[in-house]
């Protein structure tokens, strides 16, 4: 460490208590340390009195203007209140438990005949009946817009957290 | 009246839902945020933008502010972040103190202080100037420690370094401060010669 080094260090406040001692016996005694403190001093006052420069008058505005745009961007999702959902979940909850007990409150459980016959005019369900062209073509469609959906959903977030 | 609120408490007032505490604290620490951003980002329309930015984002995470370190302290590790993002944009070596392209490029900047009648120079418009031949590194550094009020620790908390590598990058910076600062002075003398 020079003593340009050691100087700063002395003005700033940052070197240990003996090496502080030395150094103010250095420059008490020796008259070039002594003029080189002072050449530090002096710079270190001006380097202090450096003016931090002046934003545009609009700034704070600009930057609440900023903020106020964003949270208005904010999507519906991210605004809704969880107690919402919380109340519907719970609304749907209490609504399929009281259906619940109230049909097996009417519910007669007898045992059944073991005998009886199975009605011949029963119909088995076929899978054919609802395939259908125009059913599977709507499938299809729905799972090609939900899969676009998703994409842009994914490709959006990625977008926004490489932006961070 | 909100200004007498320190920090924190606007940002518990923040964090309430009360923007007008934010918009306070903006106004507090708008003009060193401007400042440090402009020493890397060279033009002001740059560093404003830059700002603007640090200051949503802060906003953003305010949340996260643990209150460990100083308000200022987390704000300028953001704007030093940021900077340094806009920096690697614009494609600006940061890392070699000599790079020769580099020096070449921020001598270049300064030829833009010329335009001023030498009659209206003092001695802090060469300060300015000096600064602005520095590396953003150095200038920033120089800028924290005196304009920032953030000891060693703390600038080196802000731009993610040990308090005693800050220690020797500011020793370091304010050489060439002084070196810039002197060529400078020498130059005007010259010219008015």
């Amino acid at each position: 460490m020079n003593i340009e080094e050691k100087l700063w260090n002395y003005i700033d406040g940052s070197c240990p208590a003996d090496e502080q001692q030395a150094i103010r016996s250095m420059i008490a005694s020796d008259e070039a340390v002594r003029l080189k403190y002072q050449e530090l001093l002096d710079l270190n006052a001006e380097f202090a009195a450096i003016e931090a420069d002046e934003p545009p008058m609009a700034f704070t505005y600009n930057v609440m203007e900023a903020i106020r745009a964003e949270q208005a961007q904010k999507p519906l999702k991210a605004a809704i209140n969880k107690r919402i959902i919380l109340g519907i979940a719970l609304f749907f909850a209490i609504t399929i438990t009281a259906l619940l007990v109230y049909t097996f409150a009417h519910v007669h459980l007898a045992p059944a005949d073991i005998n009886s016959a199975i009605p011949s005019a029963l119909k088995t369900m076929r899978a054919q009946n609802f395939l259908t062209r125009p059913v599977v073509n709507g499938f299809v469609f729905f799972d090609v817009v939900a899969a676009l959906f998703f994409f842009d959903a994914w490709l959006r977030r990625k977008k926004k957290l490489s932006s961070i | 009246m909100q200004s007498k609120l320190s920090d924190l408490e606007l940002i518990q007032e923040t964090l309430g839902g009360n923007q007008a505490a934010y918009t306070e604290l903006v106004k507090r620490h708008q003009r060193f945020v401007f400042t440090l951003a402009l020493r890397f980002a060279k033009s002001r329309e740059d560093a404003e933008e830059i700002a603007q930015d640090c200051f949503i984002k802060a906003f953003r995470s305010l949340a996260s502010f643990q209150g460990q370190s100083k308000f200022s302290t987390w704000l300028y590790s953001i704007v030093y972040t940021t900077s340094m993002t806009f920096l690697r944009k614009k494609r600006l070596n940061t890392d070699s103190i000599d790079d020769e392209n580099t020096y070449i490029q921020v001598e270049n900047q300064t030829s833009a202080f010329d335009i001023n009648n030498a009659e209206n120079k003092s001695r802090s418009f060469y300060l300015n100037q000096a600064i602005g031949q520095l590396l953003p590194d150095d200038a920033a550094i120089i800028t924290l420690f005196y304009k920032g009020e953030q000891s060693l620790e703390e600038i080196g908390r802000a731009m993610g370094m040990e308090a005693n590598t800050v220690k020797v990058k500011l020793f370091r910076a304010r050489q060439r401060l002084k070196e810039k600062l002197e060529r400078n002075l020498k130059q005007e003398a010259k010219e008015l010669i």
